[in-house]
């Protein structure tokens, strides 16, 4: 062997120095990944070459699925989710007589990750989708009672599935930019409430309609690692080992904020949450005009 | 500010559990929790080098839904800073919340009293079991922002409607000559919920005046273990 391996006794034959190197420091992330991070972070760079503070590419692309209401897809960085809406129609409950409803779920099949297991939804899945249901209330992105087809007998339900097709971190902003994306390209049929029949009609020919869109929500995540360092958009390697996830929701068009969550033993060292909404701001400052939906 | 509701502590002193407590905020907003460990833990969930900490809870009526779920995560995510876990590796520490409060059905839901009370009688649950090393108390209370600006800690139930901003604050305490500050933020959750925004003075403000009221809390929980006023040496229940 040319090349000496100072790590193990034997080395592996027929790869170069370069492929050797290459497994030995993916073996030492395998084995100790939180010094193998903490090894990055003392240069100022992350595993992916990304600064402490940088974000991933994110691309949106809209209106593929043709069977469903309104759909999108959102890839950040490898993090894939596919967001589909559906339109039923539901009688209202009693003592809301002129509202619909808004149903989000996000699903995280075996299919995205190895940690996640085949069967009924595993607590991340439940967790988000509840995470995603109270961001999408706490923005008003739809005022209910524009669902009304006819008060106190027929409303629609909107069912907002999202299922992520490659997991790398980062599942709830992905989620989010594609429920929004999908609800935006969402189109309803004209329809009408006939009080003789009692049945509600909606029309083939006439053209659909868009939602009533009242304001955009998007969010930016972070994570605490060792209690002082702040990393934006963590990936799949990252966040098992970071304590803390904070995450900040904004409105699109006037970057104020809707809500902000910490969870977790904040920093010791700087007031993080006040970091990260400058952070957040800043973020969607700059790709404001990417992201035109 | 609006003056927080009278702080209800009880230990009913669960048979089978290790520890339990009931707290509650006035008699509307309260919960139950019991812990039992360090025990025995599933092949699946065992960690080499620290004990697992699991939590479920459960809600007054029907069967634990999604949201019970996403309490339960926060709970834990709350606690966790608090407990020193790896001093008994391999095994396990579960808690169980019991609320017992009714949340509405329909239309916005104001959950955040709730949530301060589970996390402190979470709290108050682990310092009766005694058997986990902590770092401190958690406390956690709620704080509303009403349309007039007014601010008010731990809003009554019938006030929730007024409220266009609010949120749960949850606060690690731990008494120490040397600590600056003794307590540190270890859980929020700041929204609008009428639909409209804040800036972050609103939210620094909040955050200071849950701080200030945590004080309340942190209190009330000393006292219900120390009765009488006599100082109790328990260490295992606070670490600096």
């Amino acid at each position: 062997m040319a090349y000496a391996a100072p790590i193990q006794p034997t080395a592996p034959t027929g790869l170069s120095p370069q492929e050797n190197e290459a497994l030995q420091a993916s073996i030492f992330q395998r084995l100790h990944p939180r010094a193998y991070l903490e090894r990055f972070l003392a240069e100022g760079f992350r595993p992916d070459g990304r600064t402490l503070e940088g974000w991933r590419d994110v691309s949106v692309n809209t209106g593929s699925i043709s069977t469903a209401d309104g759909s999108a897809l959102v890839r950040l960085g490898n993090t894939t989710v596919v967001c589909g809406v559906k339109a039923e129609i539901a009688e209202p409950e009693l003592d809301a007589g002129n509202r619909g409803f808004l149903v989000p779920n996000l699903d995280l099949p075996a299919m995205c990750s190895p940690r996640f297991k085949p069967g009924p939804p595993a607590d991340d899945a439940q967790v988000l989708s509840d995470r995603l249901n109270e961001a999408l209330i706490a923005s008003n992105i739809l005022p209910l009672e524009s669902l009304c087809i006819q008060p106190n007998k027929s409303v629609w339900v909107l069912y907002v599935d999202a299922t992520c097709i490659n997991y790398d971190g980062n599942a709830f902003d992905a989620t989010l930019l594609a429920m929004v994306a999908a609800l935006k390209n969402t189109r309803l049929p004209k329809t009408t409430y006939d009080e003789l029949t009692k049945r509600t009609i909606c029309s083939r020919k006439a053209e659909r309609i868009p939602l009533d869109i009242k304001r955009t929500p998007v969010s930016a995540s972070f994570g605490i690692f060792d209690s002082n360092r702040i990393l934006s958009d963590p990936t799949a390697f990252e966040e098992p080992l970071l304590d803390t996830t904070l995450t900040v929701l904004l409105d699109n068009s006037t970057r104020e904020l809707i809500s902000v969550s910490q969870f977790g033993l904040g920093s010791a060292s700087t007031d993080a949450l006040g970091s990260c909404i400058q952070a957040a701001k800043k973020r969607w400052g700059e790709s404001k005009d990417r992201i035109q939906l | 500010m609006g003056s927080s509701r009278p702080i209800e502590i009880s230990f009913d002193g669960l048979a089978r559990v290790d520890g339990s407590a009931r707290f509650g905020f006035g008699d509307a907003t309260a919960a139950l929790a019991s812990v039992s460990g360090p025990i025995e833990v599933r092949l699946a969930s065992e960690l080499p080098s620290q004990a697992t900490f699991d939590v479920s809870v459960r809600p007054l009526s029907n069967v634990p839904s999604t949201e019970s779920k996403s309490q339960a995560s926060s709970i834990r995510s709350a606690l966790a800073p608090s407990l020193i876990l790896n001093k008994n590796p391999r095994t396990l520490i579960q808690l169980v919340v019991q609320t017992l409060s009714p949340t509405p059905i329909s239309g916005p839901k104001w959950t955040d009293g709730l949530l301060g009370a589970m996390i402190n009688a979470s709290t108050l649950a682990l310092l009766n079991a005694g058997s986990v090393p902590m770092r401190g108390a958690v406390c956690a209370i709620a704080v509303g922002k009403a349309q007039g600006g007014e601010l008010l800690v731990d809003p009554e139930e019938d006030r929730t409607d007024e409220l266009v901003q609010g949120g749960c604050f949850a606060f690690m305490v731990a008494d120490g000559a040397r600590l600056g500050s003794n307590s540190t933020s270890v859980w929020t959750n700041w929204r609008t919920l009428k639909g409209g925004t804040f800036n972050e003075t609103e939210i620094a403000e909040a955050r200071e005046a849950a701080r200030d009221a945590v004080k309340r809390v942190y209190a009330a929980m000393k006292s219900s273990f120390l009765p009488g006023g006599a100082s109790d040496p328990d260490e295992e229940k606070m670490e600096t």
